[in-house]
């Protein structure tokens, strides 16, 4: 089967900066987020996508057929921007069907239902005959992909669409996003540098800095397995230890300054180079085990004893930092916490599941 | 300690309220200033000659003429400032910061001498040339609009550029992927998006039509009931010493320009924010 759109070797410039090398593919009903801080280059590689920028090599392919140098008014593909970007000169509606009426299908019965089943679907219908500046945050957003979405593209793209809004307008709209996925089967490529949006929307995440892709995969298997430093770093992997690999007694371990790993594979990327310096070990703050130290013995593979230094009380979790053979920053549930009947000072058990350990070469 | 604090709190003090003192003392003092002249002006005409004057053919003639040859000199730089102005707004251009000064010229420079220079441009350069083909400039009604809207376009252009400065480019961007062409973005988001300053643009521009005197008294002369504006029709009669002609012209002037400002701050003001 085609893919609905691809994106093969894509090179843009601006000034200084430029995208390299950009190749992705959306297949029917993926929601792709490519994820990044600011300035990575995420909105440009959107705007070339929408024909709003040139590339200076590289092609776009949309369900079969090459769109590199079609201009944006032939592409037919929904974009929304982050700050909504309404027409204040318009109502609601117009801005709705404003896309239709460059088509001249604005009177058309079919826009009017579409129309109206769009912004009942958004609880944007009492909103029709106001003008932009009387709408909140939340309500501008969801006019804004009202209007992308009313032309039916075949992708809609989406620059940072939660951001501006206020945590609880986030939640709804989130939400609203995947009904829309959904609802409307269309291929979503959403650009967000909050790596959240990607594990509570994506079926697809790719990671970019500095205008070059460093990752893909499913949002769980990035997660997990950061390729990178810059990865890690950017997913805010809690536990981030710099140290070598050796073989020790038959096992492969890895060892810092403060202990040895026990490790059941190398990085990948680490053999073409036939060295194991130069390696971090990650480890998120929920794949390490805290327990009583009476409780678990520290002779176990990866286990070791540590001091309670700090917690912190979350909403749905706890964040305990300890101190042992170096520094952890460990989540537990609240539940788990309440259990333990811990205080900083405590000595504790430290454990991690040697399949969770996650080995980088950078 | 305390005492010697409270001194310099209330010598502080003294000096702020001296500051703003001063202040507010030069503002009343400018503003009743330009207050008392132009009660002055209208002071020193009464109705009655107003009236008269309004009758004579003369005073008809360079109402009619200024008004003509201003709305034809402002539609010509509004023809010319759209997209001169959106250029300059949207495009990164070699040598912007020359052509950028170059529009301020016309706006630093003496009208008298702009009109030097149109008079050695449409005369000994290409007066012979253009009079081939039945376009005479220099001392003509032609001249007239050319010499205004020599003054008028820089204004219209500058005015124009920071209206289109003020829109942001992805309002225009989002029409494009909503199916429009560049021209139909620029008919029907950036034009809509800017009109309330273009207005005031087109105004101000008009105003400064209107009001031209030196450029125009070079280039196209001072001939009565030929090139007489109501400027020069001012300055004709102050010049032979009919007075009343001269002031009452200048009450109508002064009014036209109020009448025009004032549609520019209720324009500015009620301008559609985004």
């Amino acid at each position: 089967m085609t893919p609905l759109f691809q994106v093969a070797k894509l090179n843009v410039r601006a000034g200084k900066f430029t995208l390299q090398d950009i190749t992705l593919t959306l297949n029917h009903n993926d929601y792709l987020i490519i994820l990044g801080p600011t300035g990575c280059g995420k909105t440009m590689l959107l705007e070339t996508i929408t024909g709003l920028r040139k590339p200076t090599n590289g092609k776009i392919i949309l369900e079969g057929q090459d769109i590199t140098y079609h201009p944006p008014e032939n592409r037919g593909l929904g974009f929304a921007y982050q700050d909504s970007l309404l027409y204040p000169f318009l109502t609601v509606e117009e801005n709705i069907i404003f896309g239709a009426k460059a088509k001249k299908q604005d009177k058309n019965p079919a826009t009017l239902e579409r129309l109206h089943n769009l912004a009942e679907a958004m609880q944007i219908t009492p909103l029709l005959k106001r003008h932009p500046h009387s709408l909140s945050g939340g309500e501008k957003q969801r006019v804004s992909l009202a209007r992308a979405i009313l032309i039916n593209p075949p992708i809609l793209l989406l620059d940072e669409p939660l951001s501006a809004l206020d945590p609880q307008t986030r939640y709804a709209m989130r939400d609203l996003l995947r009904e829309i996925h959904s609802q409307e089967e269309i291929g979503i490529i959403h650009v967000t540098h909050d790596f959240n949006e990607a594990l509570q929307l994506g079926s697809q995440l790719l990671v970019m800095n500095e205008g070059k892709i460093l990752q893909q995969g499913s949002p769980l298997e990035v997660f997990h397995h950061p390729n990178s430093l810059f990865v890690a770093n950017f997913l805010q992997c809690e536990n981030i230890i710099p140290g070598e690999v050796r073989t020790q007694n038959g096992t492969l371990t890895f060892i810092n300054e403060a202990r040895n790993w026990v490790i059941n594979y190398l990085p990948k990327n680490a053999y073409p180079h036939g060295e194991y310096v130069d390696i971090y070990l990650i480890l998120h703050a929920w794949q390490i085990k805290i327990a009583n130290s009476l409780d678990l013995s520290p002779r176990q593979p990866n286990s070791w004893q540590a001091t309670v230094k700090k917690v912190i009380l979350h909403s749905s979790h706890v964040e305990i930092a300890c101190s042992g053979k170096g520094n952890w920053n460990i989540n537990a549930s609240r539940n788990e916490w309440q259990k333990l009947d811990l205080q900083v000072g405590s000595t504790v058990t430290l454990s991690v599941n040697t399949e969770d350990v996650h080995l980088i070469y950078n | 300690m305390r005492n010697m604090d409270l001194r310099l709190q209330s010598n502080s003090s003294l000096f702020s309220r001296l500051f703003i003192g001063t202040f507010w003392l030069i503002f009343t003092i400018t503003s009743l200033f330009f207050i008392g002249v132009i009660l002055g002006l209208l002071s020193y005409s009464d109705l009655a000659t107003i009236r008269q004057v309004l009758q004579y053919e003369e005073f008809r003639y360079a109402i009619k003429f200024t008004l003509l040859t201003s709305i034809a000199a402002t539609s010509l730089a509004v023809i010319v400032a759209l997209p001169c102005g959106y250029i300059l707004s949207r495009y990164r251009i070699p040598g912007k910061v020359v052509l950028d000064t170059l529009i301020d010229i016309p706006i630093v420079l003496p009208p008298l001498v702009s009109g030097i220079a149109l008079l050695i441009f449409f005369g000994p350069l290409w007066g012979d040339s253009l009079a081939k083909i039945g376009i005479n400039v220099v001392f003509s009604k032609l001249g007239v609009v050319v010499a205004q809207w020599f003054v008028a376009t820089p204004y219209a252009i500058r005015t124009f550029q920071q209206a289109f400065n003020s829109i942001d480019p992805r309002l225009e961007k989002v029409a494009r992927t909503l199916g429009y062409s560049p021209a139909e973005v620029f008919l029907k988001v950036t034009i809509p998006l800017a009109k309330m300053a273009l207005i005031g643009g087109i105004m101000m521009s008009w105003a400064r039509a209107l009001g031209e005197f030196g450029a125009t008294a070079m280039l196209a002369g001072i001939t009565r009931m030929k090139t007489e504006t109501l400027s020069v029709a001012v300055f004709l009669n102050m010049s032979i010493g009919d007075i009343n002609f001269a002031i009452a012209t200048a009450v109508v002037m002064l009014f036209l320009a109020l009448s025009l400002l004032i549609i520019v701050k209720t324009l500015v003001k009620n301008e559609v924010r985004l």
